[in-house]
């Protein structure tokens, strides 16, 4: 964050600390925590709209300069970075030595390692590779107390002590300021193959089915939909990408097109190289964003309601798990979306889903659902954050709180 | 009428009552059984062990323990190595394993839904025929249960590529130490909120009693190749493994035996290892057909090239099941030369394997010990078996002190003194070693949280004053 000052869903502007050492930044929340002041972390800032606004201002706390490599033994397949390290710098590095962290991160040039796992990014790939709690198996947070502690190690297996590295992913900085973490790499990929194709509306269960069925193992699966003025007009299109040694990825690739072609949907096109597949398109611009985590067995019903809804694009992944969706129209007021939302929320509680708003107007989220239907252990979700947090000196309102 | 002092006790009645009689255990001679788990050390007897059928059923027995002020804790089949299910506190056992439906299997969307006392085996079986399987294979799999293997995370030979118990889990339903009954997760994407499911699965029992869970359910290589290098050094052996995994390949599994171990099993099994041979890897990789010889003939070059005397295929699937029988039940087979065995579950960088099988054999030596070694060696974790007689409390001495001393080298190496068994009571000293005391506090912070009275399952995990139990032997049982 080069900015001096920030502002974080219509809260603030808000200073930016920066600090340059983990003793420095230690400091800053230890000033914070005595005189009260809120901390709101920041890593790359591309993801500050997801959440609820800020219950007060504060500081935003930037890791951008914890950016230091501490240990990458590469034939032990572990690295140890500081948590502001961008994710691009990160795979360069990694893939100099053939390992990568298959976790497909949107914006990777300004996204860092600590905010991505603090919001539990993931992409196509989580069909095959599954998603951050699969990989970080060591964490260094620096809590509300300023003190720097340790959860997990540098091994690839390892049991000693509560698996704080799952609690901390996903926790939206609520609980402290991840400083350093230890990851599980894999090997790349020797080779890699595509198979795109398109299905219409009415064939996109029978396309997911056929997925869920298939004999080949895909590592990712993206599928999309736009709306009506889009010329994709009224198609589904599908990426499904093959990962691993060339002999698989080639019988995988030509397996895929025939089991399609048997079942009416053609495969008209497919590429292949070496290495790993290509970089995950599955950003999504939009002004309001909503994402839905879903049973795969229903994601087709679900995105046929939210198409009908109104003007809407779909981004899905990894059979269906998760499915986002970007409102296309420039005038949308907050009553239309409202409704759109409650109508698909429903869609998704019906089969223990939900649906998240990522992003949206500020002055929205009062009346909003942003987090949907409320999960059934928040009560306890409540007591670990008073637990871990009892001033709220971490990201106060912006997620596990009273509006929740 | 007969009456013993247990039958008097009000504890007791109110559980006979809540849960009807043949449900409560709280004979003297009864408990003796629950007095400790497979690490036998320690012994501790509860004062009563009850059985319930029923989500209810548990929320009531920790709601009267609450009541009560009565420490309890959770345990399923048993066969914990350090100690999870030792009543340290006394009190309650809660033994999960009269919970053992299978709720739902949903292909579709990949998971099951199972009681805690599900045995982790049962659950493959359900679902082989229909191409899938629970992946997490530890060991004892045929008698632990789905619920224990959650409460430890874990591990086996195969977690190697497919992970461990926590990346299986994708929810659970837990009865808190207040007796409320709270689900977390689900088979829905990512959970709303704290993935409080990642958090509780390796907790030790110490969050509550689980008493539903979520599982993965994987589908099933289509192909595998299964194959045996036979080492003349355990050097070359360990070489082998570190450059496997340093080349970029995942096997399935990479498990090593040594010499000691060998002549056990052959004498159990009668599989056709060498018994001139220092150490044998069993290498298994799976996965597509397509391709898949070629990683084989890899791992054959990489293994020949570190000196590997002779590389065999298993041929046939009930040779290959032979195989895994052999690696699986190896602790059982070690009874014939061994009266006593001490088991370890060390973790290392994969890299320094080589290193730390040197040290432990040097330590074996200093302290006149004879070490076996039979190990998830591609994740890194050994399992240092110490061979002694508990009869003579010298060796029994030079055990402890032999033990620590390797998983000292452990922590020296970048290590852990546990991949797979857990803290349970065994390694609470170690825990200082591993964490720092601001570590410690941040990890109490979040128990308070879930267990404010530390009635659940107490003197766990946390070295704390005053719960030492008396350690009198080292553990001579192993993994089924």
């Amino acid at each position: 964050m080069s900015s001096d000052t920030l502002t974080i869903d219509g809260v603030g502007p808000m200073p930016v600390e920066c600090p340059a050492s983990v003793a420095e930044l230690r400091d800053v929340v230890r000033r914070c925590a005595t005189d009260g002041t809120a901390i709101y972390p920041v890593g790359g800032g591309t993801l500050l709209d997801y959440g609820t606004p800020p219950a007060r201002p504060g500081i935003a706390l930037s890791t951008g300069k914890l950016d230091q490599v501490i240990d990458f033994p590469a034939r032990d397949m572990t690295i140890t970075v500081q948590a502001g390290i961008t994710v691009a710098r990160l795979n360069e590095i990694t893939k100099a030595e053939r390992l990568w962290l298959p976790i497909d991160v949107p914006n990777p040039e300004t996204a860092t390692l600590g905010g991505s796992i603090a919001a539990n990014v993931s992409g196509p790939r989580r069909y095959g590779y599954g998603t951050f709690r699969d990989y970080v198996i060591g964490v260094t947070l620096v809590n509300d107390r300023g003190e720097e502690t340790k959860a997990g190690g540098r091994v690839v297996k390892n049991v000693a002590g509560y698996d704080l590295m799952k609690l901390y992913t996903g926790s939206l900085g609520t609980l402290g300021v991840i400083t350093q973490v230890t990851l599980k790499l894999k090997p790349m990929p020797e080779a890699w193959a595509s198979c795109l194709f398109f299905c219409g509306r009415h064939q996109l269960a029978q396309a997911l089915e056929l997925l869920h069925r298939t004999a080949t193992r895909p590592s990712a699966i993206s599928f999309a939909w736009f709306h009506q003025h889009d010329k994709t007009a009224d198609h589904w299109a599908f990426v499904v990408v093959f990962e691993g040694n060339s002999e698989a990825v080639t019988w995988q690739q030509e397996q895929l097109r025939q089991e399609l072609g048997a079942s009416g949907i053609p495969a008209p096109d497919g590429n292949r190289g070496e290495g790993i597949g290509p970089e995950q398109n599955f950003g999504l611009e939009s002004w309001i964003i909503f994402r839905a985590n879903l049973r795969p067995s229903s994601a087709a019903g679900f995105c046929a309601r939210a198409a009908e809804s109104g003007n809407v694009a779909l981004r899905c992944v990894a059979g269906g798990a998760v499915v986002r969706g970007g409102i296309t129209a420039d005038h949308y007021t907050m009553g239309d979306f409202a409704r759109m939302l409650s109508n698909i929320l429903e869609a998704a509680n019906a089969t223990d889903g939900n649906v998240l708003v990522e992003r949206c107007p500020p002055e929205w989220k009062k009346s909003l659902a942003v987090w949907g239907r409320p999960p059934s252990d928040l009560a306890l979700q409540k007591a670990v954050k008073r637990a871990l947090d009892p001033n709220s000196v971490f990201n106060p309102g912006r997620f596990v709180t009273d509006a929740f | 009428m007969q009456t013993t002092a247990t039958t008097a006790d009000p504890l007791v009645e109110r559980l006979r009552t809540l849960l009807g009689r043949d449900a409560v255990l709280a004979n003297p001679s009864d408990l003796v059984v629950y007095e400790c788990d497979a690490f036998t050390v320690e012994k501790k007897r509860p004062e009563v062990v009850v059985f319930p059928t029923s989500t209810e059923q548990v929320a009531a027995v920790v709601r009267l323990c609450k009541e009560t002020e009565t420490p309890f804790l959770a345990r399923g089949a048993g066969t914990s190595l350090a100690g999870g299910c030792l009543p340290v506190g006394g009190g309650v056992i809660i033994s999960l394993s009269r919970m053992k439906k299978v709720h739902e299997i949903n292909i579709r969307d990949r998971y099951a839904v199972v009681d805690p006392g599900v045995v982790n085996l049962q659950l493959t079986k359900l679902v082989q025929a229909q191409g899938y399987h629970f992946a997490p294979d530890p060991s004892s799999q045929s008698a632990s249960t789905i619920g224990g293997n959650s409460s430890t995370n874990a591990g086996g030979p195969h977690t190697l590529k497919y992970g461990v118990t926590v990346n299986h889990v994708l929810g659970l339903e837990i009865v808190l130490p207040d007796g409320t009954i709270v689900r977390t997760g689900g088979p829905a994407g990512d959970p709303t909120g704290y993935d409080m499911t990642g958090v509780i699965v390796g907790a030790e029992g110490t969050f509550g009693v689980v008493t539903k869970i979520w599982v993965r359910l994987t589908p099933l290589p289509p192909a595998v190749r299964t194959l045996l290098g036979i080492f003349d050094s355990i050097d070359d052996a360990t070489n082998t493994i570190t450059e496997i995994i340093a080349a970029g390949i995942i096997p399935a599994a990479l498990e090593m035996i040594d010499i000691v171990i060998l002549e056990a099993v052959e004498a159990a099994f009668h599989f056709g290892f060498p018994l001139d041979a220092e150490a044998v890897l069993i290498m298994e990789v799976d996965g597509l057909d397509a391709g898949l010889d070629r990683e084989a003939e890899r791992i054959t070059e990489f293994a020949r090239k570190n000196n590997a005397r002779e590389v065999r295929k298993a041929a046939t699937e009930a040779e290959r099941l032979l195989l895994w029988k052999c690696r699986k039940q190896a602790f059982g087979a070690l009874g014939r030369i061994a009266p006593s065995l001490c088991t370890q579950d060390g973790v290392v960088p994969r890299t320094k394997l080589p290193h730390m099988l040197r040290r432990a054999r040097e330590i074996g030596a200093k302290y006149g010990l004879r070490i076996g070694n039979v190990f998830h060696a591609g994740d890194g974790n050994i399992h240092p078996l110490l061979l002694f007689d508990e009869r003579d409390p010298d060796q029994v001495k030079r055990v402890f002190a032999a033990s620590n001393e390797i998983l000292d080298e452990c922590i020296a190496c970048g290590g852990s003194v546990t991949g797979e068994h857990g803290i349970g009571v065994e390694k609470l000293d170690f825990m200082p070693k591993l964490f720092a005391p601001v570590d410690l506090e941040q990890m109490l912070r979040l128990r308070r949280a879930f267990n404010p009275d530390n009635l659940c399952s107490p003197h766990k995990m946390f070295p704390t004053a005053g719960a030492c139990v008396e350690r009198a032997r080292p553990a001579r049982k192993a993994a089924i």
